[in-house]
C-alpha cells in the first residue's frame, strides 16, 4: 500500500475526478463505483508513479482505462428508460447541483450533444474545456500526441456544433 | 439558448467550462479511505497457537487409532467383558451363523475347537436359538444362544481358559456347583471352569428375582453340557 503522503495528494482531486466520472457514466452509482476503483488501483500502483510528474493526470488517465475497460461494455448496452428513450440519451442534470432554468436548457442541449460524440472526443473536451486541464497532460490522459489532442479538439467541436444545430432544429 | 454556441469557438469552450460540477459525496472519500486503509494486524501470537493446535489435532486424529485400549488388567475382567460384548452383540444382531444341534454339531466343533458330547438342547423354561463358533480373547470357542420364556437371551460360552482363576469371593453355591456371579456393564454372568474349558452363561437379569431364576437357568445348563477341548 502507498504512504499517507501519496493518499492524502491523491485525495485532493477527487471532485474532479468524481466530475469527470460523471460525465462519463451518467449514473452516481457507476460514478462511485468508477471513482472507489480508480483510487484502488492507484494506491495499489503508486509505486509506479513517477514523482515529479502530474499526479492529476495520472490519475485522470486510470480513470479513463478504468471506464473503458469495466464500463463502456456497459453503456454501450444502452438501456431503455420508461419512456423509451435510450438512458444514455436522457438529460442528466436534474442531479446537477444549479437549478437557473435558461442555463439549464444551455447546459441540458449541450450535455446531450456531447454524449453523442465518440468517447475520444467526448474525453478530449471533458478534460481540456471542463476540467481544464493543460493540452499535454490530456495527451498524457489520452496516450497520444499533444497535435492529436488539438485535432480532437477541434473536430470534437465541430461535430458539437453540429449536433448542437440539429437540437435548434428540432 | 444553444445557438450561440454555434456562433464562436470561445463562446462554446466557455459553456463546457460552465457545465456543473459534481463534487464527490463524503461518503465515497470515507469508503475509499477505509478500503486503502491496511487491514487490523492479528496479534503475532495468533498464527503460532493456531498452527500448534491444528498440528496437534492432526497428529491426535493419526495416532489415536493406534493406541493401545484400555484394557482391564484382571483376566477374569477381561474374559467377561468379551464374553458381555459377544453377548450384547447377539441382542443386537442376533447369532452370525445361526445353527441347530446337533445337525451342525461337527460343524461347531471343528471350527471353535470345543467339543460337546453332552449339551443342553432346551427344555420347558429355556429355548435353544443357536450355536455358533466365536473368537474372544485371542482364542477359538463356542457359543449357545438360549431364550427363556419371559423373552430374556442367554449366552453360553466355553472358551480355552487354562490359565484363568475363578474368585472364591464371587462364588455363589447352587447346587452342587460353586460358580462366580459376575456383573459387568449391566449385566450379570456365570463364570466357572471345567477343565481347561473356561465357561460363561451371560444374561441382562440382574435384580434379586432375576437372579433366582438365573440360578436355575445355570443349573439347567451346567448339568447337561460338557465341553472339553477338542484339539
Amino acid at each position: 500500500m502507498a504512504d499517507p503522503d501519496f493518499h492524502r495528494q491523491a485525495l485532493a482531486h477527487l471532485d474532479a475526478l468524481y466530475n469527470f466520472a460523471m460525465y462519463l457514466t451518467r449514473r452516481p452509482p457507476d460514478a462511485d463505483d468508477l471513482v472507489q476503483e480508480t483510487y484502488l488501483r492507484a494506491f495499489r500502483f503508486s509505486h509506479r508513479f513517477e514523482p515529479g510528474t502530474h499526479l492529476r493526470a495520472w490519475l485522470f488517465q486510470i480513470l479513463r482505462n478504468t471506464f473503458l475497460t469495466f464500463y463502456r461494455v456497459r453503456e454501450r448496452e444502452a438501456p431503455v428508460a420508461e419512456d423509451g428513450v435510450p438512458e444514455w440519451d436522457v438529460p442528466m442534470f436534474h442531479h446537477a447541483p444549479e437549478n437557473d432554468g435558461a442555463a439549464m436548457d444551455a447546459h441540458t442541449d449541450l450535455e446531450r450533444a456531447m454524449r453523442r460524440l465518440p468517447e475520444e472526443f467526448r474525453t478530449v473536451l471533458l478534460l481540456a474545456e471542463v476540467e481544464g486541464l493543460p493540452l499535454e497532460e490530456v495527451a498524457r490522459v489520452m496516450a497520444c500526441p499533444v497535435g492529436t489532442v488539438k485535432s480532437r479538439i477541434f473536430r470534437a467541436k465541430e461535430r458539437l456544433r453540429g449536433l448542437l444545430r440539429d437540437y435548434d432544429v428540432t | 439558448m444553444s445557438e450561440r454556441f454555434e456562433e464562436s469557438d470561445d463562446l462554446l469552450g466557455h459553456g463546457l467550462a460552465e457545465l456543473p460540477r459534481y463534487s464527490a459525496p463524503a461518503r465515497l472519500r470515507v469508503a475509499i479511505v477505509e478500503a486503502a486503509s491496511p487491514a487490523p494486524r492479528r496479534p503475532a501470537w495468533l498464527a503460532p497457537l493456531v498452527a500448534a493446535a491444528a498440528t496437534t489435532m492432526v497428529l491426535a486424529l493419526l495416532v489415536l487409532p493406534v493406541l493401545p485400549r484400555i484394557t482391564p488388567a484382571d483376566p477374569l475382567q477381561r474374559y467377561v467383558r468379551a464374553v458381555v460384548s459377544e453377548h450384547s452383540r447377539t441382542l443386537m444382531w442376533g447369532a452370525r451363523h445361526g445353527e441347530i444341534v446337533p445337525t451342525a454339531l461337527a460343524w461347531v466343533t471343528q471350527e471353535s475347537g470345543i467339543a460337546l458330547p453332552k449339551v443342553f438342547a432346551g427344555d420347558d423354561r429355556l429355548t435353544f436359538v443357536a450355536a455358533e463358533p466365536v473368537y474372544l480373547e485371542r482364542q477359538r470357542g463356542v457359543a449357545i444362544h438360549y431364550r427363556d420364556v419371559d423373552g430374556h437371551m442367554l449366552t453360553y460360552i466355553a472358551l480355552p481358559a487354562p490359565g484363568l482363576a475363578v474368585p472364591d469371593r464371587a462364588r455363589v453355591q447352587i447346587g452342587r456347583w460353586r460358580p462366580a456371579l459376575i456383573r459387568d456393564s449391566g449385566f450379570a454372568s456365570w463364570v466357572w471352569k471345567q477343565g481347561d474349558v473356561g465357561c460363561f452363561i451371560v444374561s441382562d437379569m440382574v435384580s434379586a428375582d432375576d437372579v433366582e431364576r438365573f440360578k436355575d437357568y445355570f443349573a439347567r445348563v451346567r448339568a447337561t453340557t460338557e465341553p472339553v477341548l477338542a484339539y
